[in-house]
């Protein structure tokens, strides 16, 4: 028994030990796409099925979360009647927001009015498909990764500065416009922190910053710059997702319901299941860029310890870190309160971009001088 | 063959989506819509730059053009109060001077287009990692580089944000010098236009 599981664990140190190779859908798409065109086909077709099932079952999953979360945290129960522990509940709210009437202001831009969403909920798909998931499971690995994230979500932005504008109603107008600020604004912070990471990986490319960390996750391999980079994005890209304690541009005390108060049915559904998954995706940069993305987790020296948790699939580790992660950011939610709009800038401006420029300086100091932390261990 | 087959029927789309886009930008009769026609012109010349193999380039115009400068264009427009500003009858020397202006920059481009032969990239014309060469490139001060245009930019962008910071900027009252300056809420204006605050217009105690 004990000899089956030894060799079972050294077979997992000898799957592992090679380096990670990296193979995305889009890869074996090009594969065959000369021999078999249909093959490729098939290929971008399973990759996009994937996505909708990601973003149907991420949106649903996280929802439920929230719910039982915040329920818990403020001891109640949460939804508990549709199924054991209320699972089935999104599933059930799902249904009834598909079901209910779409209903566009009568003096509203309807063109813009239908697109916005759209807008949203397209950049939030985008995203989705360059994060690496597990060394298989990536959809596409473009190697400005890190320029493409920062790029496209430039046009969720968009989406949410015309559902404000289009829906003719001053609550939108002022949300959409906060919104857009807010994000704008903290997107700077958020880029420095990511170029901490950029210039210690030398790679854009996600995949190629997740090998990048074979010896050591960038939190604490690159010296303490790593750590500050971390706090500095996940503060950075709560305050993007506009969520608690940045979620002034949908405060429902002063705005109804910020930039979406005109919007119900299925375009409602777009705008709220972007903003989950908004949260998802942050979470898994942040574990991609900060975490180690799926490498597991190792101990220098410790070759007993290391092999166990080689044996967990890196698909498992990516989604445990990331749930670790959105677990964070919604705790953040029941512990903070909102900012005020004043407050929020001055966060930005004064406090987080000082910061973020002088750690970007000292980072790019520390890789002149090659001071990493387990230099090629 | 199915590749370069799949490029140029790309390469169609993406040039006529820009064009029908384009085309969009001046007939919008909303400014608001021209703005994001123009957000979808310069994707579509995103798209034609991937198509060349300068993603850097691609990714750098969407985060700027996309995600900046159409962003600040929205702004504008919903700030100012020209939004839905309809111009059914413009004046007559406004006429003109649209169209000797267009007139103009089309025999430009025509003469331009007659005097240019443009045709395929030659094979290996761009470095295959070529966010990396672009960052040598621009720090490079050998005769290949292009580190004094860097430089010079820089400075303007540099100037150009110390007259924004300048414009911005509230002066305190005068019978009370020792303010924060606009330190104080009142960068609320930020986000929000005078117009939209509930809030009385003086000085914050």
């Amino acid at each position: 028994m004990t000899g089956a599981l030894a060799a079972f664990a050294a077979f997992g140190a000898a799957e592992t030990a090679t380096a990670w190779p990296v193979k995305t859908v889009a890869a074996r798409a090009a594969e065959a796409l000369p021999d078999n065109v249909w093959l490729a086909v098939l290929y971008m077709a399973l990759a996009l099925a994937g996505l909708g099932a990601l973003v149907s079952g991420l949106g649903m999953g996280l929802i439920y979360l929230e719910r039982k979360i915040a329920a818990h945290f403020q001891c109640r129960l949460g939804p508990m009647r549709v199924g054991p522990h209320g699972i089935f509940q999104t599933v059930a709210d799902t249904f009834k927001l598909l079901f209910k009437e779409d209903i566009v202001p009568a003096r509203a831009d309807k063109a813009l009015h239908v697109l916005a969403p759209f807008l949203a909920m397209t950049s939030t798909v985008l995203m989705l498909g360059v994060i690496p998931y597990s060394p298989v499971l990536q959809i596409s690995d473009v190697n400005i990764g890190v320029l493409y994230i920062t790029a496209v979500s430039g046009l969720g932005v968009m989406g949410i500065l015309l559902g404000g504008w289009s829906s003719y109603n001053k609550w939108s107008l002022i949300g959409a416009m906060r919104g857009a600020a807010q994000i704008i604004s903290y997107e700077v912070s958020a880029t420095l922190a990511l170029l901490v990471v950029v210039m210690f990986a030398g790679t854009l490319s996600l995949s190629g910053i997740v090998t990048s960390q074979a010896e050591g996750w960038w939190i604490w391999r690159a010296p303490v710059v790593g750590g500050i980079a971390f706090l500095i994005y996940l503060t950075a890209s709560t305050a993007e997702i506009n969520r608690t304690p940045f979620d002034i541009p949908e405060g429902e005390s002063e705005l109804t319901a910020g930039f979406h108060t005109e919007y119900s049915g299925l375009r409602f559904a777009f705008f709220f299941l972007a903003e989950f998954i908004n949260m998802f995706v942050v979470a898994a940069l942040t574990v991609t860029l900060f975490l180690g993305g799926w490498m597991p987790f190792h101990v220098g020296g410790a070759n007993a310890f290391n092999a166990v948790m080689d044996l967990v699939p890196p698909g498992a580790w990516f989604l445990g870190k990331t749930a670790l992660v959105v677990f964070v950011i919604m705790w953040f939610r029941w512990t903070f309160p909102r900012l005020r709009v004043d407050q929020l800038m001055r966060l930005e401006w004064k406090i987080l971009l000082p910061i973020g420029f002088a750690n970007l300086a000292l980072g790019a100091l520390a890789v002149l001088y090659s001071l990493y932390f387990f230099p090629g261990a | 063959m199915m590749h370069d087959a799949a490029l140029t029927v790309l390469f169609y789309a993406f040039g006529a989506f820009a064009i029908l886009c384009a085309l969009a930008v001046v007939n919008a009769r909303r400014l608001l819509r021209a703005a994001l026609a123009l957000m979808f012109v310069l994707l579509a010349s995103a798209g034609l730059y991937l198509l060349l193999g300068a993603e850097f380039l691609a990714g750098i115009q969407v985060l700027v053009y996309v995600g900046g400068i159409v962003i600040l264009i929205v702004f504008a427009v919903m700030l100012t109060s020209a939004s839905d500003l309809l111009e059914d009858h413009p004046s007559l020397g406004r006429m003109l001077a649209g169209a000797v202006a267009s007139i103009g920059f089309l025999a430009f481009t025509g003469v331009v287009f007659a005097r240019l032969e443009l045709g395929p990239p030659a094979p290996g014309a761009h470095p295959p990692d070529d966010a990396s060469a672009i960052g040598r490139k621009l720090l490079d001060f050998g005769a290949e580089g292009y580190v004094l245009p860097f430089e010079l930019v820089s400075l303007l962008l540099l100037a150009a944000v110390i007259g924004g910071i300048v414009v911005a900027r509230k002066t305190p009252p005068r019978h009370q010098p020792f303010t924060s300056g606009g330190d104080a809420p009142g960068e609320a204006d930020i986000a929000m236009p005078r117009s939209q605050r509930d809030e009385p217009e003086g000085p914050h105690a």
